[in-house]
């Protein structure tokens, strides 16, 4: 108990410092920061997150159970990664005076990605059945020797 | 009329949610918030001009990787995070006992702290991750937000961990536990094992797609990086001679180098400079957002530089551009930084004459420092006293 109580005391004071270094910025600044902390809770809570479990119950109502793994798979990996491009797929950085900002094609790389994705569920799917077999023969190869 | 029920936390019945998968995630949160900390801490220094010490001038690629980490961290924890807060999402309807006091004030002090947590961590995320891209949606002032809420995370963080302590502990205790459903029959949906892989393999996949901004290897992998390292000479620009509005003052042939120490006052026109002895050395420029190339600079020793003026060894430099627009039109570089041996104030760029873009007629480039300050388009150096 004594280690979480230092442990927490830490983080306190931590927290406290950055709290004091956010009240001496310029009051403008403090309120639309304040509005970007509240804005990324409220996007997540109230969009992001209920979209998720919307789309957990419709794979799970609609995707046949044996492909729910790959699918669950592919889709976390896609969707989450996608969310880390959002600005250069938005190109919303760019400026006319420097094209050597943003200097790839990106929506031509987000279809590379998402067909990378695509194909490499393909191919788990593929060879699922039989990799199992080749599992399910090793398993017994030991079996059959000692009673032969 | 009928509105639609309410969830409570006994709404959400996905068998994969489960305290110690969430810890497990967690932990993978937490080192990449370290790590994102740690470098982040780093480069604040480098920003410091009253710094108590300043930052070492070896390795010249300190901060190239200091700052790759950082940005690629930050990255890296966006899919983690994103699992994790799926993984406690029904806590949000967890029940308030109220009518008794003290429960309710620590359930409160709780949801305080995680409130919190969770906001100062997307903020930083998202404020990041934009910034990478050159993208300013807000009106703050970026580095000063970003920093003090760092604090707020990592110290919300701190809390959290002392907070879950005993959870976490347990989790480690043993493997994570499987739900009966899937565990039994493989085939049937993923387990929490898959679950935690799927979270690490996605936070990989980002961290590769973006990486090609500072590793040179990863530069045809990473479809997402802000920067392809391609450029004028070989290297990329973050503000160029017209976003700086000095498309006229730099080719002016009335040009003058001023160098100001108290009273003595020596000005040189590129061809004096040009008439000095040129060394070259390969030196990276690696910016604040996380990008980084190396090029092989041509110019005058900026402690040769300096000589000319008496200029004091230990003393700093003020370093003016001509730059009129946007921040970092004056810096100022610690003595240890402008007496390097390998500091130049460069003249070419890749074996050219340095291009309007990456400062003519001259700049100043040094070992192991953010590139805001590797001063562009340079008309004016002064001792600081």
């Amino acid at each position: 108990m004594r280690t979480r109580l230092l442990i927490g005391a830490i983080g306190v004071a931590m927290g406290l410092f950055g709290a004091l270094r956010f009240l001496q910025l310029d009051p403008e600044d403090i309120i639309d920061a304040l509005i970007w902390l509240a804005g990324g809770v409220v996007v997540h809570d109230a969009v992001i997150a209920p979209l998720t479990i919307a789309v957990t119950v419709l794979v799970a109502r609609v995707v046949p159970a044996g492909a729910r793994r790959r699918l669950t798979v592919a889709l976390v990996v896609l969707v989450t990664v996608t969310v880390t491009a959002v600005p250069v797929l938005g190109r919303w950085g760019a400026r006319a005076d420097n094209p050597t900002l943003l200097d790839r094609n990106y929506l031509a790389g987000w279809l590379v990605f998402a067909a990378l994705v695509g194909l490499c569920t393909l191919l788990v799917s593929l060879l699922a059945g039989p990799l199992a077999r080749l599992r399910r023969r090793d398993r017994e190869t030991p079996v059959s020797q000692s009673a032969g | 009329m009928k509105h639609p029920p309410i969830p409570t936390e006994a709404s959400f019945t996905s068998p994969l949610r489960h305290e110690h998968l969430t810890a497990r995630i967690g932990t993978w949160v937490g080192i990449s918030f370290g790590l994102c900390f740690l470098t982040g801490l780093v480069s604040h220094w480098y920003y410091l001009n009253d710094a108590p010490f300043f930052p070492p001038v070896r390795p010249v690629w300190g901060y190239r990787v200091t700052q790759g980490v950082h940005v690629l961290s930050g990255t890296a924890a966006i899919p983690l995070l994103l699992v994790k807060l799926w993984s406690v999402y029904p806590k949000l309807f967890g029940e308030v006992p109220f009518g008794q006091l003290r429960p309710l004030l620590v359930n409160l002090a709780e949801k305080a702290s995680i409130v919190v947590l969770v906001s100062a961590s997307i903020f930083q995320l998202v404020t990041g991750l934009a910034n990478a891209a050159g993208w300013y949606p807000w009106a703050f002032s970026f580095r000063a937000t970003h920093y003090a809420v760092a604090w707020v995370a990592i110290g919300a963080l701190v809390v959290h961990i002392a907070v879950k302590l005993p959870i976490i502990k347990a989790a480690y205790a043993r493997p994570l536990p499987e739900p009966a459903s899937s565990y039994s029959e493989p085939g049937a949906g993923p387990g929490r094992r898959t679950l935690l892989r799927t979270a690490l393999l996605a936070s990989s996949v980002a961290v590769l797609a973006a990486a090609g901004s500072t590793v040179p290897l990863l530069r045809k992998v990473s479809v997402f990086g802000v920067r392809t390292g391609e450029g004028p000479q070989g290297v990329p620009v973050n503000r160029t001679a017209e976003g700086a509005g000095v498309l006229e003052t730099s080719v002016d042939p009335a040009f003058r180098l001023t160098l100001v120490n108290g009273d003595r006052e020596v000005t040189l026109s590129r061809a004096d400079l040009e008439a000095m002895t040129q060394r070259s050395h390969e030196l990276p420029i690696a910016c604040v957002e996380g990008w980084s190339a190396s090029g092989r600079w041509t110019g005058v020793r900026f402690a040769e530089v300096l000589d000319l003026v008496g200029a004091p060894r230990d003393a700093a430099l003020r370093v003016r551009s001509l730059q009129q627009k946007g921040a970092f039109g004056v810096t100022q570089i610690p003595g240890s930084f402008a007496r390097d041996p390998l500091t130049l104030l460069a003249l070419g760029l890749n074996g050219e004459r340095l291009s309007l873009d990456h400062g003519f007629p001259c700049r100043l480039i040094a070992p192991n420092r953010p590139g805001v300050f590797q001063t562009k388009w340079v008309t004016r150096i002064e001792v600081v006293t």
